[in-house]
């Protein structure tokens, strides 16, 4: 234990890496995973215009990734129950090294860097009970499995690296899920929260909902550079039901949920795929591609308004707005709350777009 | 019924095998949206004269009857209004909370034609009606209570809202989804969206039947909720069901390039499971062979669902959304 925390921090402490490496992919802001037509998957790099600057082929759909901060490489991970993460050169599309959990785990579909790109953090479960796992990665030793921290939680999905760099922030989304097809089996008894860890696994912080929440499912996060956390939820109650999907939190301070008027909040339909700040932080967004929309709140927390788009799920800062992804290959900013289609690919965009 | 189907499918097969958005918009949507907007308008005006339950049933009726065929249809302008239109399900009973407040505080906006949009959508629409016409406790007011207004008020409303979601469709919406991939176009990129937007509403038309009208009150065997079927004081469960079937099957047909006769014959089935329904309200399914025959209903809408699934949605290049069938 005393080895790796000193490994880690060594690790941490390393200077940041010049930005170059993605220049040779043509400089994209955004990656995303998709469909193409032809029914294969592939990961593309995105430029802010909405044009692509690279493809590479993948041998399966993927649900989100992680991009290396300094080198043209990508993490890119199945979809759960995950039982490989690819690790692209994103110039030649080589996958450098295949990543699989250690028997009993599985990927649950996100992941980080840290420590300048020489750490990378993968959200796992283990197989039997759901019990949350946070792999550690050592990049530099050509992604060795090098340890695991324990995610405070049920069913982590996301997990993002905070501003400071020494801390990592969880969403135990609290869903046990049968290990070989997926199934929910806890949703009478599910319990999800947001738990802060160090890199060491230490627990900084822990915060739940109220009781009358315990169905909202924490899957998802954005990380403002001044460190306040957006957190989107998944309802699994009662349909009829519409609870907040939008929370804003704080190390240290309890959760702040964010609600839509009664209208566009049904309209979602229980269900937040990705949220993100916008460019200027000043805003806060959920989409739902279930509910065909993407809502957007200030920061202090006040509803600004919906934006319309069949099957849009991924969400990324751009500029003072947003670049929102949907599944019949939109790709749509959304600039002072008004949608402008920026490009469309041949392809069906996947859950999520990672910034670079 | 059976020859009515007959009947529809002949015609159907003489027409031109002319498909696609307008079909939809002429042959459906446009005309649904008028007639629900003629219906509120003779709501309105019987409440006017009479704003006593005894008078208004019968032209509630029809309002309702109006609405279900384009009811289910959450696009554009009736994303919005379709929720201050039929507000359901409501678990918690926000309606009746609603309404029970204004009574208890004479709530002057009753008086106010245009204020009353600015009420709860819990308490607006044609379920807001329903407990105002049917409830025991609410509906046996006289001419001169408060609550009688608030009918009238609720009434002119509705009748408001029926008159404004045509206008938009027709100013607004229709147009957007004709110019599906015109450069101005922000909503539609391309045409085959536009088909999408309105297959995916077909689709979630037959599984909110069946999963919410059907399946809230059907709960499992040994727990029937009864009292969770959808206008059941108005005795109107099992009448919404086929509507809103036969609604989304006359979408199916309206945007089809040719004839399903799959789906012809499992709307047929669904007829037919229906008309085995004893109470149409669904509160016999405390009874275990009540509640099998609405279970077979449930079951024969998703047959019609499928059937549909598989007419027009691989001819179309369609399947459901790539995102929101998938979830995490």
């Amino acid at each position: 234990m005393t080895t790796r925390r000193g490994f880690i921090a060594a690790l941490a402490a390393a200077a940041m890496a010049p930005r170059m490496g993605w220049a040779a992919v043509g400089n994209p802001a955004y990656l995303a995973a998709a469909r193409d037509p032809d029914g294969t998957f592939a990961l593309y790099g995105i430029d802010p215009a909405g044009e692509t600057t690279f493809r590479v082929g993948l041998p399966a759909r993927a649900h989100a990734g992680a991009a290396h901060p300094a080198r043209a490489e990508a993490v890119v991970f199945a979809r759960r129950p995950g039982l490989f993460a690819l690790v692209l050169d994103c110039r030649t599309g080589a996958v450098l090294h295949r990543l699989s959990p250690p028997d009993g785990n599985h990927f649950n579909g996100h992941g980080c860097f840290a420590g300048s790109g020489d750490l990378l953090f993968t959200s796992e479960q283990l197989a039997d009970t759901s019990e949350g796992r946070i792999g550690i990665w050592d990049v530099r030793a050509g992604y060795r499995r090098v340890g695991e921290l324990r995610s405070g939680g049920i069913g982590p999905h996301e997990i993002r690296l905070m501003p400071d760099g020494g801390a990592l922030i969880v969403a135990n989304g609290g869903i046990a899920t049968d290990p070989q097809d997926r199934r929910k089996l806890n949703i009478a008894t599910m319990r999800p929260n947001l738990t802060c860890l160090n890199l060491t696994g230490e627990l900084l912080d822990q915060v739940e909902l109220p009781a009358e929440l315990w169905k909202n499912s924490i899957r998802h996060l954005a990380v403002r550079p001044d460190g306040l956390v957006g957190f989107a939820m998944q309802w699994e109650g009662d349909p009829a039901e519409v609870p907040p999907l939008l929370g804003l939190y704080r190390r240290g301070s309890a959760p702040r949920l964010l609600e839509a008027p009664l209208a566009e909040a049904l309209a979602m339909q229980g269900y937040a795929g990705s949220v993100a700040f916008s460019g200027d932080g000043r805003e806060i967004a959920i989409s739902s591609p279930k509910g065909g929309r993407v809502h957007r709140f200030a920061e202090e927390g006040d509803f600004q308004g919906a934006v319309r788009r069949m099957d849009v799920c991924g969400l990324a800062p751009r500029e003072d707005g947003f670049l929102a992804s949907d599944g019949l290959g939109g790709l749509i900013a959304i600039v002072q709350g008004r949608s402008e289609p920026l490009a469309r690919q041949d392809c069906a965009w996947d859950n999520h777009v990672v910034v670079l | 019924m059976k020859h009515l189907i007959i009947l529809a499918v002949t015609i159907l097969c003489a027409l031109p095998a002319r498909a696609g958005v307008d079909d939809v918009l002429e042959r459906h949507i446009l005309p649904g949206l008028s007639r629900f907007a003629q219906a509120a308008e003779r709501l309105d005006a019987a409440a006017r004269a009479d704003c006593r339950a005894a008078a208004l049933r019968e032209p509630f009726h029809a309002a309702f009857d109006a609405w279900l065929p384009v009811g289910d249809i959450r696009l554009g302008p009736s994303e919005q209004a379709a929720l201050s239109i039929a507000f359901w399900p409501d678990p918690k009973g926000h309606g009746r909370r609603v309404l029970d407040r204004m009574i208890a505080g004479q709530d002057p906006v009753v008086h106010d034609p245009t204020a009353y949009a600015t009420v709860s959508i819990a308490g607006r629409g044609l379920f807001a009606l329903e407990l105002l016409l049917f409830d025991p406790a609410l509906s046996d007011h006289g001419a001169d209570d408060f609550a009688c207004a608030l009918v009238r008020a609720v009434a002119g409303d509705l009748r408001a809202q029926a008159a404004g979601l045509e206008t938009a469709w027709r100013v607004e919406f229709a147009p957007l989804l004709r110019n599906a991939g015109a450069p101005d176009n922000p909503v539609y990129l391309d045409e085959a969206e536009a088909l999408r937007a309105i297959y995916t509403q077909i689709l979630s038309s037959l599984e909110f039947t069946a999963d919410q009208r059907i399946g809230r009150p059907l709960g499992s065997l040994d727990r029937p909720r009864s009292g969770r079927a959808e206008a059941w004081r108005s005795g109107r469960s099992l009448r919404n069901v086929l509507i809103a079937t036969r609604g989304a099957h006359a979408l199916a047909t309206a945007l089809a390039d040719g004839p399903l006769p799959d789906s012809y014959a499992a709307l047929a089935r669904v007829e037919e499971a229906a008309s085995r329904i004893v109470d149409p309200a669904f509160q016999d399914i405390t009874d275990p062979q009540a509640w099998l025959r609405l279970e077979i209903l449930q079951q024969r809408v998703r047959d019609l669902r499928a059937a549909i699934e598989a007419g027009i949605g691989s001819r179309l290049g369609l399947s459901a959304g790539f995102n929101s069938q998938d979830g995490d």
